[in-house]
């Protein structure tokens, strides 16, 4: 079940539309966050909350990516490696993550600090190469800067 | 009008349609994958792509409409090209594993393949793994053989409105999955098999043991369940029932079963079935031959009958046995054993509340076509959920729903939860005073038409309380009785549909009233819920204490003489007793001896200890059933009879619908009219009978209402009794609400009985496949309850009452009011009836289970 905070936040949502089912993807999201990721019981909850059945709502949540489907870490590195980043040396930070944390594309760290996710383009070519953390935009990142940012995630 | 081409061909319509509805009225054939006429467009599989002049692409002709002047190609190098290319596509992923593949044979895909398919596939890159599903008991899952045309989804979603499956994970990795991602824990009404075009979805039941080349015979016959009467084609192999299936046109049920129909069906091949005739001899049930039991069965009931009279002999017809064998068995009780005590268990809600109906209505008030009710704009759903009862009547519900009909519910209907407008929930056995509240609306609103003076009168007598007052008394909010009131006031059309629930209450008659009011004032469409195929036939064919076949009132002579002089034989003149009431006689000694054909009192009626007693001291017990059932166990003589799969002979249904019951398969045995023949030729009643068509033939001028009906007639459908709006005995009710007894719900809990989807007693309990998706009974509590009680869903609780006690799991059900608790009535030795005591309506004569009071405490695991 869903917290009495998320419960009205879902509702709010509902409010705004004419049917109950166009909250489903936003009332994943509050889910998730409550959950840390979408486990059944947090579908089940979006489910109660929205009604719309369950099982459509998981048709919904594994059809887009950015629903997390197992568990993730307290902090969630999204890096880009597309082009630009690639060629600003992105490919580096991957290794410099790996070999600081032991943490690989995809997996999470053994203490449940990192998740790390490689990003397709964030837009932020310009200031190449990016990553976000959690909600936070990071750019221009170096070999130098990466390390002394993610050492503000605890 | 509108004209389009295709094929050089020149079709006319009247208003637009797809281009494959134009093609195949013209009779042209459009292959298709992922259309399905029963359900909403999807156009996701492209094989029906056509070219359109002055289109520049193919397009699909299953989402097109036709225009004025369209010019359209079905066959050309083109398309053929594009098929083959799709195809080679969905083959891309498909595992090729056609022999072993139970839907050989008869597979859109593989058909299609042969038709315009590649020879061979250009993709080397290996096929996606999906491992074949097993977790579930009934429904196997193979989404390698998945094309992902979501007939499925959209047959779950759309018809069967239980939203089970749903597309999951996206593009070449999607897939077909229930919730869980195994067992289905659904509805199992089992329309996604038949929708499937492939082997994705299929039955465990049948597995590697159908193939369609090896289906023998398939008869069309119609299901032993409910009272729906949904046609069902039977497919025989070696004289043993194969699969069960449905047709799209075919029936009531146009393509779609439940899951008692569908899969409920192999009782019939039960080991536990009786297969001799048996005697008690010392005590125990010794098998006998058929010519022993019946001079038993004769001698016995004709000494009784020259000792203590007829009346003291009684007669428990079927809702489950033919029409026929119903006809057959009143003539044995009143020509053969000269009572009118015959009933059965119609009694327990059905037959007293449509006598209640058409004494102020009229003969068939409630017979309406089931179809009616998806037409409805309004739908009121009183005392059950008619998605779990009557499931395709359910269904219907739903789709009016989705129509935009405005639906409400009062009481624990959870099957229309999702559907509804309005959900009443008042606190437990304040329905019809919620009604009487709902019926004071709408006289505000309606204006009286003076139809029906007697029942003008009668409402107007009564002092009904406003909304405001009813709404504190049944706990709801004021706005939402008015709201309802309004929402079937305003609109043309309107169902009334009445569950058992609010029958089987010692004032039962009240509610009844309360509903007919309403549906006067309304001018609605009544129908009654129905647990039997037959129950309705029971009625007609006479299986009543006071009412002759064709649902002559006894009390009248000019019927009664007729039916004398048709039979040969004086009949007694007064009214016989009812199905409880023969209990009672039978516990205090007046009923001597009983016949049972094809029911189960011991465990079917409440307070079944007692039942159980009465009937034990009974000096002679005839059962005539298919197993040994409580009641068999403690009869003297058992007669095996036939199942509903082997014998000939008509239901009829809850609107009134005489359809034919065919044999598919050929068991030694007897039918129940044959046993009784044979008894009563012995006790010197005229029963020249061969078939159960002859049967039909007497029953024909002996009853009025089937004047000249033949089995021909009931084939082509044309079996169906309309309203006559006659009421031949003109009974007006009288009641006031000044006696109305509120019973004080503080703190305590009341048993209710739960009608469950899955199952429906004596017969489901023997059946392999429902005792799998559900294999024993659970407590319903509310989640209060549940909190107060600190129990989870599992647990394992006692759950005790005046009548007994037993040892149950709990599980916690969010669509119930706080002080009810919900048992079944289908599982040996755990019924709810065996824990209710009951008090009878004085006018519907059925017994009124509310008021008991029970405790709950956590019991020991089993």
């Amino acid at each position: 079940m869903l917290s009495e905070k998320a419960i009205k936040q879902v509702d709010e949502i509902i409010a705004r539309y004419p049917a109950k089912r166009s909250a489903v993807m936003p009332a994943l999201y509050i889910a998730q966050m409550e959950f840390g990721w979408l486990t059944p019981e947090a579908i089940e909850a979006v489910s109660e909350a929205t009604g719309v059945p369950k099982a459509t709502v998981k048709g919904v949540a594994t059809f887009y990516a950015m629903y997390k489907h197992k568990p993730i870490g307290r902090h969630l590195i999204q890096l880009c490696t597309n082009v630009s980043c690639m060629i600003f040396g992105a490919e580096r930070l991957v290794d410099i993550i790996k070999n600081k944390y032991g943490l690989e594309a995809g997996g999470t760290t053994a203490d449940g600090r990192f998740s790390l996710v490689i990003m397709e383009c964030i837009g932020a070519c310009g200031t190449a190469p990016a990553m976000l953390v959690d909600t936070d935009f990071h750019e221009n990142l170096t070999e130098e800067n990466i390390v002394k940012i993610l050492e503000n995630y605890k | 009008m509108i004209t389009v081409t295709i094929n050089g061909k020149d079709i006319k319509l009247e208003k637009p349609v797809t281009i494959l509805e134009a093609a195949r009225t013209a009779g042209i054939e459009i292959p298709t994958l992922c259309y399905h006429e029963s359900l909403e467009l999807y156009g996701g599989c492209r094989l029906c792509l056509v070219e359109v002049e002055k289109m520049p692409k193919l397009q699909t002709a299953c989402t097109l409409y036709v225009t004025d002047g369209m010019v359209v190609r079905t066959e050309s190098e083109q398309i053929a090209d594009a098929r083959r290319g799709i195809l080679e596509f969905l083959l891309i992923n498909h595992p090729l594993d056609c022999p072993y593949c139970d839907k050989a044979g008869e597979c859109d895909l593989q058909d299609l393949v042969e038709k315009y398919g590649p020879t061979a596939g250009r993709f080397a890159e290996g096929k996606r793994k999906h491992p074949e599903s097993f977790d579930d008991p009934i429904i196997v899952r193979n989404m390698e053989r998945c094309v992902m045309c979501t007939r499925c989804v959209r047959m779950c979603d759309g018809v069967q409105g239980d939203s089970a499956i749903a597309v999951t994970n996206r593009g070449s990795h999607s897939f077909i999955e229930p919730f869980s991602g195994g067992r289905y824990n659904c509805e199992y009404c089992g329309n996604c098999l038949t929708v499937c075009p492939v082997g994705a979805i299929m039955s465990r039941l049948h597995r590697h043991s159908y193939r369609a080349w090896l289906v023998e015979t398939e008869v069309n016959t119609v299901c032993s369940y409910c009272g729906v009467g949904c046609s069902m084609v039977i497919q025989v192999r070696n004289n043993s029932i194969n699969r069960v299936v449905p047709r799209f046109g075919l029936g009531i049920n146009n393509g779609l079963l439940c899951v008692r129909g569908r899969f409920g069906y192999d009782y019939v091949g039960n080991e536990q079935r009786i297969k001799s005739p048996l005697v008690k001899k010392g005590g125990k049930l010794e098998p006998v031959t058929w010519n022993e039991a019946f001079n038993t069965v004769a001698d016995r009931l004709k000494a009784l009958r020259e000792r203590y009279g007829g009346s003291a002999l009684a007669g428990i017809a079927s809702g489950r046995c033919t029409n026929e064998e119903n006809y057959v068995f009143q003539k044995l009780m009143r020509c053969g054993l000269g009572t009118n005590n015959i009933d059965s268990s119609a009694r327990l809600g059905y037959s007293g509340a449509q006598r209640y109906l058409e004494n102020i209505f009229g003969q068939g008030v409630t017979a309406n076509p089931i179809y009616g009710i998806a037409n409805s704009e309004a739908i009121l759903i009183v005392g059950g959920d008619p998605t779990a009862i009557n499931p395709i009547l359910g269904l219907q519900i739903r789709t009016a729903s989705r129509n935009g009909a405005r639906v409400i519910t009062i009481g624990y209907a959870p099957g229309l939860e999702r559907f509804n407008s309005i959900g009443l929930k008042p606190r437990i056995f304040t329905e019809g005073i919620l009604l009487s509240g709902i019926l004071c609306e709408i006289l505000k609103i309606k204006p009286f038409t003076g139809e029906n003076q007697t029942l003008e009168s009668v409402i107007k007598g009564l002092s009904l309380r406003p909304a405001r007052e009813i709404a504190e008394i049944c706990r709801l909010a004021e706005d939402d009785i008015r709201k309802a009131a309004e929402a079937i006031c305003n609109v043309s059309s309107i169902s009334i549909v009445i569950g058992q629930d609010i029958i089987q209450r010692s004032n039962g008659n009240r509610n009844l009233f309360m509903l007919s009011s309403i549906g006067y004032m309304l001018n609605a469409r009544m129908t009654l819920l129905s647990e039997r195929p037959n129950e309705q036939g029971t009625i007609d064919m006479g299986c009543l204490p006071d009412m002759l076949p064709g649902g002559r009132p006894l009390e009248i002579e000019t019927f009664r003489k007729r039916y004398e002089g048709l039979a040969g034989t004086e009949i007694p003149s007064g009214p016989g007793l009812t199905l409880m009431e023969m209990v009672e006689a039978a516990e205090a000694g007046q009923i001597k001896a009983m016949y049972i054909m094809g029911e189960n009192p011991v465990f079917n009626l409440p307070d079944s200890n007692a039942v159980k007693k009465a009937l034990g001291s009974l000096e002679f017990l005839v059962v005539q059933d298919i197993f040994l059932s409580e009641t068999a166990k403690i009869a003297d003589v058992v007669l095996p009879a036939l199942a509903w799969s082997e014998k000939e002979g008509t239901y009829t249904n809850l609107e009134r619908r005489m359809q034919h019951v065919r044999r598919a398969v050929d068991i030694q045995g007897m039918e129940d009219w044959r046993i009784i023949s044979e008894i009563g030729k012995r006790l010197e009643v005229s029963m020249p009978y061969n078939s159960s068509e002859d049967i039909m033939a007497e029953m024909v001028r002996v009853s009025p209402l089937h004047t000249g009906l033949t089995y021909e007639d009931v084939d082509k459908g044309n079996a169906l009794w309309p309203y006559k709006g006659e009421p031949l005995r003109a009974e007006m009710p009288s009641l006031s609400l000044s006696d109305e007894n509120i019973i004080a719900d503080k703190g305590k809990l009341y048993l209710m009985v739960r009608r469950p989807l899955f199952h429906s007693g004596t017969l489901s309990r023997r059946s392999y496949a429902l005792n799998n998706i559900c294999s024993e009974p659970y407590l319903r509590i509310s989640r209060a309850v549940a909190e107060r009680l600190s129990v989870k869903d599992g647990d394992v609780l006692k759950v005790s009452t005046v009548k007994g006690s037993l040892q149950v799991k709990t599980k916690v059900d969010i669509s119930l009011n706080d002080s009810a608790v919900l048992l079944t009535n289908n599982f040996e030795g755990m019924g709810a009836f065996s824990l209710l005591g009951y008090k009878l309506d004085p006018v519907t004569k059925a017994p009124g289970i509310e008021g008991t009071e029970v405790t709950i405490e956590k019991g020991k695991p089993r």
